[in-house]
């Protein structure tokens, strides 16, 4: 079952764009064109609530150490800045796992994009791996 | 290609981005407290910038329709982590240990 959250908004800015390029190491930006990072910025810094608060609210023991083992990002649009993005966020079935690390944990899976009105412009896919409180 | 050293302000201004209020990125004792040991860990989507911003200096006007990540290793405040690039794929590396990889998928020219 897929469980939809609330929507949230992101205001890419290009001094948010220039830090993140400084930070690691890219290039100056061409154009409007936004480090491709900035999905997964906006995704969770756009959120309605904190990651961390959506994930204690599931249940998850994300206090306890979560862990991102894949993550996808999907580019159908151009992530431009000076632009506002909707923050659409969707968490599909958690499933408990056996797990080698922590015994079991909890694989929940995330879906968040930054839409406009023509749509998605960047999708971020990742499943958010978490202990099973003892 | 060797990066220069993770900083404690980086770690910070991460996870203040991405309002990832977990403790290990931000402090020393919670990171020993959930067995990272003595250092605070960069949170993982910093160590996928890094790795990207890596194939942006190659190819400054790269446009990606997907970009995945396998997160497969931690990188903590003081590690000085190296960049492969080959083809379509990259790598984030400590001392030779695979911290992340990542496959790029670029969009054509005629496209954008």
């Amino acid at each position: 079952m897929t469980h939809r959250l609330p929507p949230g908004q992101f205001a890419l800015t290009e001094s948010l764009d220039d830090r993140i390029r400084a930070i690691s190491g890219a290039p100056a930006r061409v154009g409007d064109l936004a480090h491709p990072i900035l999905a997964y910025v906006g995704a969770l810094g756009g959120l309605a609530q904190p990651i961390g608060d959506w994930a204690r609210a599931l249940g998850l023991g994300f206090d306890l150490g979560p862990v991102l083992g894949r993550c996808r990002i999907d580019l159908p649009g151009r992530l431009r800045t000076s632009q506002v993005y909707e923050v659409r966020a969707e968490v599909g079935e958690i499933q408990r796992k056996p797990s080698r690390r922590f015994g079991e944990a909890d694989h929940a899976p995330f879906a968040i994009s930054l839409c406009q009105s023509q749509g998605a412009v960047s999708i971020l896919s990742f499943t958010m791996i978490t202990p099973v409180r003892a | 290609m060797t990066l220069a050293p993770l900083t404690p302000e980086a770690m910070a201004e991460w996870s203040a981005w991405l309002r990832d209020d977990n403790a290990i990125h931000l402090s020393r004792e919670a990171a020993e407290a959930a067995g990272f040991g003595p250092r605070r860990v960069n949170p993982g989507p910093a160590n996928l910038a890094l790795l990207i911003s890596a194939v942006l200096r190659a190819d400054p006007g790269a446009e990606f329709a997907s970009i995945t990540a396998d997160f497969t290793g931690n990188a903590f405040e003081g590690d000085e982590l190296d960049t492969t690039l080959s083809a379509d794929s990259a790598i984030l590396t400590r001392a030779g240990e695979v911290l992340v990889s990542a496959q790029f998928s670029r969009k054509p020219r005629d496209e954008r």
